[in-house]
């Protein structure tokens, strides 16, 4: 049996050494040759406190290093082995080769790579909060289809509630009406043990809707009621003047802030309370944590509303975080997206919190390369977000469990 | 999902979510079928159907829509309004294209008129109305590039279609003018017109698009930026309103922006507005004179089918000079002197 194991691992590496050796020869053989001149990435903006030179980097001679380190890692793998070692070994041949490719796109030319990485968190948010959501339901085996429905509902209410009573109020009511909708999933799946899928569609069904109707026919005719104040972002003193990682990490609005928190927060009672010790049980073995004196039903009940309530935040970062009014279907299926990320973050807040930012990196990207104007159709490019997706659940992060009660619902006996 | 419907829009009416029940005091019903980005989009969508609500008031007819939630809408919504209940069916937008046809031609005594569509052949019971936009958004482009301070302009659009990319050719080529009359060298990101390829959002509902697609550009040193993409403009506008006028200006498209966002007129330089209000109104009238006929309907410059709209706000910052020869320009282009297709 391991023999076995060893041997379909062993294959696994090879194929992965020849990948690597393959994007090396793709490297050199077309990129390359075609990159002439120099690329300029901008560090700096114009008022910058402290102004930072542009990083240029000569177009061919850095593909080239780039073609023969994959070379190297690839024939390594191929020749040498080491399955430990291979994914890792993968992604980081991934990420070089991703740079050697944005510098064959920028030779002779230039970007805002500061504004690209500050882009990348903002597109990040909704998609790592949704994610979040996720992961807090499906750590008590609640499959949480409904996030997309839960984000638009935050978007919608906060936009309402924005308008009439400011920006504060608005996030305030988007989190609780976030959380009853949380609260309506756990009491359709927990009490009435309705087919957890279903539930999740149903929730998606009701809320596009209602908000659609209400907008189409509300919104339009007082507009007074669609007109949110925008959160602004907040400079966090001293750290937001350092260069580039200021302006990405602390010159943002309280919905990036409130990503990286909720993140923590969540990784820290998951794994580190006993709350969240009963909450992963419920989520592997409901009964034996049942025998244990654990109330599975209220933990579920608990979890899921608070996941709710993230996913509701999450969706006003669409309203109040954003572009201060509400439109139908605004969302644009980004809680699935989200969904996702929770799967190839593993279930864990932190995980899911990266599978996004890797999601906003390549949007974000993919919005620079067609303004470079590169030879690739703006289709394609749009495609690399979900492509980089895939490449990254698939490639690197490898198979992933879910809890082992997930989307099982529990009955008392 | 269920497309919302209302027997009209006259006097605030939340109860009519009831089936629309035809009252049979009007002999003459218009109906539309819009595309995903709804009939509130400020844009597009509403602009024809204001056309519509224009036709209702000044000719007593009824007017009903269907909007479309989804591409696989499309072919639902027009069968719904199949059999007899409509005198003419509104389909708005291109991408409705295949979904007309077909109908249209299964039902050849129901009369269609499409938006953006232009049908080769024709189809004898389809009035496709189409714009000559690349005139309004020649003047557009010479406008941006006279008033730019950092010589950088930006545009994106909804999808790569041609009813979109047509605005971003006439932008471009008339910031071309600009500098081949000027000496001057001014550029536009996100559209290349040779290549016809750019920055495009591949969608019309994800507002917050609006806002990172114009702050991409914005980063990239544009200080004025087109959007071309349905209500995903007014996310831009947005991010136009928070870094303000002076540092980020907007140009908005099909409606003049200035009267349907009123929340954030203030940020747009103009607006290349796409009459479709006045064709869709001149169709109707048409149809109820009995003169409907198959074929294509062109807006123009000349015609005033398509414009550029007044700069309001912004009306003082406009140099007199720019103004004099964007008037010279409007009559190069009706003339025919000045060609605006390359």
């Amino acid at each position: 049996m391991t023999v076995l194991l060893d041997k379909a691992r062993q294959r696994q590496t090879r194929v992965t050494g020849v990948i690597l050796i393959s994007i090396a020869l793709l490297l050199a053989l077309f990129l390359a040759p075609d990159a002439t001149g120099n690329a300029t990435f901008r560090l700096s903006r114009p008022n910058d406190t402290w102004p930072v030179p542009n990083l240029v980097v000569p177009g061919g001679a850095f593909i080239y290093v780039v073609s023969a380190f994959t070379a190297f890692l690839g024939v390594r793998l191929f020749l040498r082995g080491g399955a430990k070692w291979a994914p890792l070994i993968l992604g980081v041949g991934l990420a070089v080769a991703v740079a050697a490719f944005l510098v064959w796109a920028t030779a002779g030319k230039s970007f805002s790579l500061t504004g690209m990485l500050q882009a990348s968190l903002v597109r990040a948010v909704p998609i790592a909060l949704g994610g979040l959501a996720g992961v807090l339901s499906e750590r008590v085996a609640v499959v949480n289809i409904g996030i997309e429905g839960m984000l638009l509902a935050g978007a919608f209410t906060g936009a309402l509630v924005g308008s009439l009573a400011g920006g504060l109020a608005g996030l305030a009511a988007a989190v609780a009406v976030g959380g009853v909708f949380g609260f309506a999933l756990a009491a359709l799946v927990v009490t009435y043990r309705m087919d957890q899928i279903i539930a999740g569609v149903f929730i998606n069904l009701f809320v596009l809707g209602v908000t659609s109707y209400v907008s189409s026919q509300v919104f339009q005719e007082y507009r007074a009621l669609n007109n949110a104040p925008v959160f602004r972002a907040i400079e966090i003193p001293i750290l937001s003047d350092l260069p580039v990682i200021g302006p990405v990490f602390f010159n943002q609005n309280i919905f990036v802030y409130g990503a990286f928190i909720l993140a923590a927060l969540a990784t820290y009672y998951l794994f580190h309370t006993r709350y969240g010790l009963r909450a992963r049980a419920v989520g592997e073995h409901p009964r034996a944590a049942d025998t244990l004196g654990i109330n599975v039903y209220r933990t579920r009940y608990v979890n899921v509303t608070i996941a709710g309530m993230v996913a509701g935040f999450g969706g006003a970062w669409f309203t109040l975080g954003s572009v201060g009014r509400f439109d139908e279907g605004m969302t644009g299926g980004r809680g699935f997206i989200g969904l996702a990320a929770m799967i190839f973050g593993r279930w864990h807040p932190v995980g899911a919190l990266l599978a996004a930012l890797v999601f906003g990196f390549a949007d974000s990207l993919q919005q620079k390369l067609a303004l470079l104007g590169t030879p690739i159709p703006s289709e394609f490019l749009a495609m690399a977000p979900y492509i980089a997706t895939i490449v990254v659940v698939a490639g690197v992060v490898g198979r992933a469990r879910a809890p082992a009660a997930d989307g099982k619902p529990y009955v008392k006996e | 999902m269920s497309p919302i419907c209302w027997k009209s829009l006259l006097g605030v009416t939340l109860i009519a979510l009831a089936p629309c029940a035809a009252t049979t005091a009007t002999a003459f019903t218009a109906c539309q079928v819009t595309d995903t980005g709804g009939i509130d989009d400020n844009s597009f969508n509403q602009t024809a159907w204001k056309g519509v609500l224009d036709a209702q008031e000044a000719l007593g007819i009824e007017g009903r829509f269907l909007e479309s939630q989804a591409e696989t809408d499309y072919d639902a919504n027009i069968n719904s309004l199949i059999g007899g209940q409509c005198d003419i069916i509104f389909t708005i937008g291109f991408l409705l294209g295949d979904a007309t046809e077909k109908a249209a031609r299964a039902n050849p005594d129901q009369p269609f008129s499409i938006v953006d569509f232009a049908y080769d052949p024709a189809i004898p019971n389809v009035l496709g109305q189409v714009y000559a936009t690349d005139e309004a958004a020649f003047l557009a482009g010479y406008l941006a590039a006279g008033m730019t301070e950092t010589k950088i302009l930006g545009t994106f659009g909804g999808i790569n279609i041609p009813p979109v990319t047509i605005f971003m050719d006439g932008f471009v080529r008339g910031v071309d003018h600009w500098n081949a009359e000027k000496g001057d060298s001014v550029v536009v990101l996100g559209w290349d017109v040779e290549t016809r390829e750019g920055l495009f959002t591949n969608n019309f509902d994800n507002l917050d698009d609006g806002r990172a697609f114009a702050q991409n550009l914005y980063d990239e040193g544009a200080d004025i930026v087109l959007p071309v993409a349905g209500p995903v403009g007014l996310g831009s506008a947005t991010l136009a309103d928070e870094l303000g006028t002076d540092k980020l200006k907007i140009i908005g498209v099909d409606a003049d922006l200035y009267f349907t966002d009123t929340e954030r007129q203030h940020v747009y330089l103009t607006s290349i507005t796409k009459r479709m209000d006045s064709t869709v109104a001149q169709v109707i009238e048409a149809t109820m004179n009995g003169d409907f006929a198959g074929g294509l309907l062109v807006g123009t410059l000349e015609n005033g089918g398509v414009d550029i709209a007044p700069f309001h706000d912004m009306d003082a910052s406009v140099p007199d000079d720019l103004k004099a020869e964007l008037e010279a320009l409007r009559a190069g282009i009706i003339d025919g002197s000045i060609p605006v297709d390359g």
